[in-house]
């Protein structure tokens, strides 16, 4: 249905994204993984059409969508990370503007709305202004206005920041429900390894403008495959501690916050005595010990060393 | 689709309060302030400076006469000495100049004994005084009549501490001396003097027209000052709406939508010269009501206000494009904080700056604003639309540019590019 090839996009002398190859098939829900600064937002716009590649190609069945966008801009529906609406209009008004710019008019229109504002959950608020709305029920119209003309592909940027997990998992059901029922394509893109993992069907991690991993989640997650991960919790981590660690020659690599450090070692090397002897060492008590089951962000973490959301 | 980009514009400027009451609420306070502070400079019907004119004369104007027409019997016409009465320069000076029921509005000519000229020197509430020396009508009448070199000229004592009352006396001093010239050069040019009286009335006649002009008032200047500057402001509000709409990634929605940029420019553009025309038909609306500043041709208020718009319209299309061009809103927000004033100042919305030199009156008049402004005080003061067509050119000239400048750095793609 859509696939990128070689898709670049260099601002003087940086690369934002760098030789970008892609591929989604109809009816899958394609994840775009990656911390802030990825370059996931500039793929996004030269996918949907809205800014120029600098080399490399976006065809969709087939043809190049860079000279004559029209055609493919008519199946796009696009969520953007900002809150994309007018503030100071009612939610019923936003979506009868956008729905005019989609050229949808009169009983079709109205019918849309009212099936757009059931499907985000907003009907009982539809004449209520956008500004008094909570920053999930803004994402959730934000949502809507890209349904509004039914597409075929729906990308969605980073559609869950900043809101509260009730919210996160109505938008996350929707557009599970939105692929299973109406076959509808997806592409997602977030630094949320959790949401990427809950929805997607394939992922790509991006890192820094470049491709580092893709493929389905087991695929993935396959990668760390010679390693594993230990978690270790304690509410007195010091400085020492995680010295000790990076040094110890059997650890591959450390990250830590507060209260807890996770370590990738080797899959058949056990460190339950080595780290009691350097928690006492360290004057700390360790509150647990434990194999982790390998996430996406072990993965990021294995493949560039730094946790997703650094 | 146009409609819908217009009808959305309009609810997001007026569901906010703010900018709504920036835009219609300030001039309408301006109005009222700068109208009723300022009228005591503007308002020909109430004045409140009070000019105290002395006049000394230090020899009667009657025995001049009477002199002259014994010296020259034999040098003019009798037809001509004996209309000589009428165009005595002292006489008319204190009847027909200061005399008149304008001058008279406010000031007062004291005729002043030349044995009192030393008492009204030292007396502060006298504004200036004239003197008229020995034998000045006599050498006039020479100089104008019969070509002598010599043109004498009256003395003036001013009061430093008066200087707009003086600076006025020395206006209509200086205008009654142009005259007196004007005959002597008609006079010249007739060559024949039977045709003085009928060359002298003709002056007078020309002098009328000008006056027949309706005087304007502070609060017909400043409703036209305050209605011209302010409506700059809607260009500045449409395009930080527009900028807006790039920032949160509206402008890439509508653009997703299929939607050709251009009908979304033209929707701002659109935007623009309709709510400038609303905003000046509300504000003259109001001064109307309020204020009563009428519109003698309506046909011309019409016309002007729609040049204005297209102005405006073109403004805001510019602003906009530039702000998209720039990826920041530095240049809409350097023309609302900085350029607004400067135009403002220059084409006289504040005070009628270009009085003071043409050169700042033509830079005023190369502004959008001051030639509005030119033109809607023309049409005020009760002339026709053939007057302001220089003015309503240049609206719709600065429009046309505009917009092609706009047009030309109107980003290809999304705002994302």
């Amino acid at each position: 249905m859509l696939e990128l090839d070689g898709l670049s996009k260099k601002f003087k002398q940086f690369y934002a994204v760098k030789s970008l190859n892609m591929f989604v098939e109809r009816g899958e829900i394609i994840g775009l993984l990656g911390p802030n600064g990825a370059g996931k937002s500039t793929a996004i716009s030269m996918i949907s059409s809205l800014a120029e590649p600098t080399a490399g190609d976006v065809r969709y069945n087939n043809k190049s969508i860079l000279k004559k966008p029209g055609e493919f801009r008519k199946i796009v529906g696009m969520v953007p990370q900002e809150i994309a609406l007018y503030t100071d209009l009612t939610a019923e008004e936003n979506l009868q503007f956008f729905g005019r710019m989609y050229r949808l008019k009169g009983s079709i229109l109205k019918k849309r709305i009212q099936e757009i504002l059931d499907l985000v959950g907003l009907a009982d608020r539809k004449k209520d202004v956008v500004q008094t709305f909570s920053g999930g029920m803004k994402r959730r119209l934000n949502i809507g206005v890209a349904l509004l003309h039914d597409p075929e592909l729906l990308i969605m940027d980073e559609p869950t920041v900043g809101i509260d997990p009730q919210s996160r998992n109505y938008i996350l059901e929707t557009v599970k429900r939105l692929n299973k029922e109406r076959a509808m394509t997806v592409i997602y893109t977030s630094h949320y390894m959790e949401e990427v993992e809950f929805l997607c069907d394939r992922i790509y991690i991006m890192d820094q403008g470049n491709l580092i991993a893709s493929g389905t989640n087991e695929e993935i997650k396959r990668i760390l495959s010679s390693e594993k991960t230990i978690s270790i919790k304690s509410d007195q981590l010091n400085e020492q501690f995680i010295a000790m660690l990076q040094e110890h020659p059997l650890v591959n690599r450390v990250m830590s916050t507060d209260k807890e450090i996770t370590l990738m070692v080797a899959k058949e090397v056990s460190m339950f005595g080595d780290l009691t002897k350097l928690a006492e060492t360290a004057g700390i008590e360790l509150t647990s010990v434990h194999n982790k089951t390998p996430t996406l962000e072990d993965v990021f973490l294995h493949l560039t060393g730094r946790a997703l959301r650094d | 689709m146009i409609g819908q980009i217009i009808k959305k514009q309009a609810l997001v400027l007026i569901r906010n309060p703010v900018q709504l009451l920036l835009l219609v609420g300030l001039p309408i306070i301006l109005i009222l302030i700068l109208g009723v502070a300022l009228s005591s400079f503007m308002n020909g019907e109430s004045p409140t400076i009070q000019v105290k004119l002395g006049i000394v004369e230090q020899e009667q104007e009657d025995a001049q006469l009477e002199r002259f027409s014994e010296d020259k019997k034999g040098e003019l016409p009798p037809a001509v000495l004996n209309q000589l009465d009428d165009i005595l320069p002292i006489q008319r000076l204190k009847e027909d100049v200061f005399g008149s029921d304008e001058a008279a509005k406010y000031i007062t000519l004291e005729e002043i004994s030349p044995l009192d000229k030393e008492k009204v020197l030292d007396d502060n509430t006298y504004t200036a005084l004239i003197e008229v020396p020995d034998n000045f009508t006599y050498e006039i009448l020479e100089y104008s009549l019969l070509g002598e070199e010599n043109q004498p000229s009256l003395q003036l004592f001013t009061n430093t501490e008066h200087q707009l009352g003086v600076s006025i006396v020395d206006g209509i001093l200086k205008q009654f001396q142009e005259q007196l010239t004007l005959q002597t050069f008609l006079q010249e040019e007739a060559i024949n003097p039977e045709n003085l009286e009928e060359n002298l009335q003709n002056v007078t006649a020309d002098v009328l027209t000008l006056d027949q002009q309706v005087p304007i008032s502070s609060k017909d200047y400043y409703t036209v000052g305050m209605a011209v500057m302010n409506v700059l402001f809607i260009a500045s509000a449409i395009g930080s709406i527009a900028f807006l709409e790039k920032n949160i990634f509206v402008f890439d929605r509508i653009i997703l939508a299929n939607v050709s940029r251009w009908v979304y420019f033209v929707g701002i553009l659109l935007s623009g010269m309709l709510f400038a025309f609303l905003h000046l038909v509300i504000i003259f609306g109001f001064s109307w009501i309020v204020f009563g500043v009428t519109w003698p041709n309506l046909l011309g208020f019409t016309f002007v206000t729609t040049a204005y718009a297209v102005a405006v319209g073109g403004i805001a299309v510019l602003l906009t494009a530039l702000s998209y061009r720039l990826h920041s809103e530095v240049i809409t927000n350097f023309f609302s904080n900085i350029l607004v004033s400067l135009m403002a100042l220059l084409g006289g919305s504040f005070f009628p700056l270009g009085d003071s030199s043409a050169f700042i009156a033509t830079l005023g008049n190369l502004t959008p604003n001051g030639a509005g402004m030119s033109a809607y005080i023309t049409l005020l003061r009760g002339n026709e639309l053939s007057d302001v067509t220089d003015h309503v050119a240049f609206l719709l000239l600065f429009g046309f540019v505009s917009i092609v400048i706009a047009a030309w750095s109107f980003p290809k793609r999304g705002a994302a590019l």
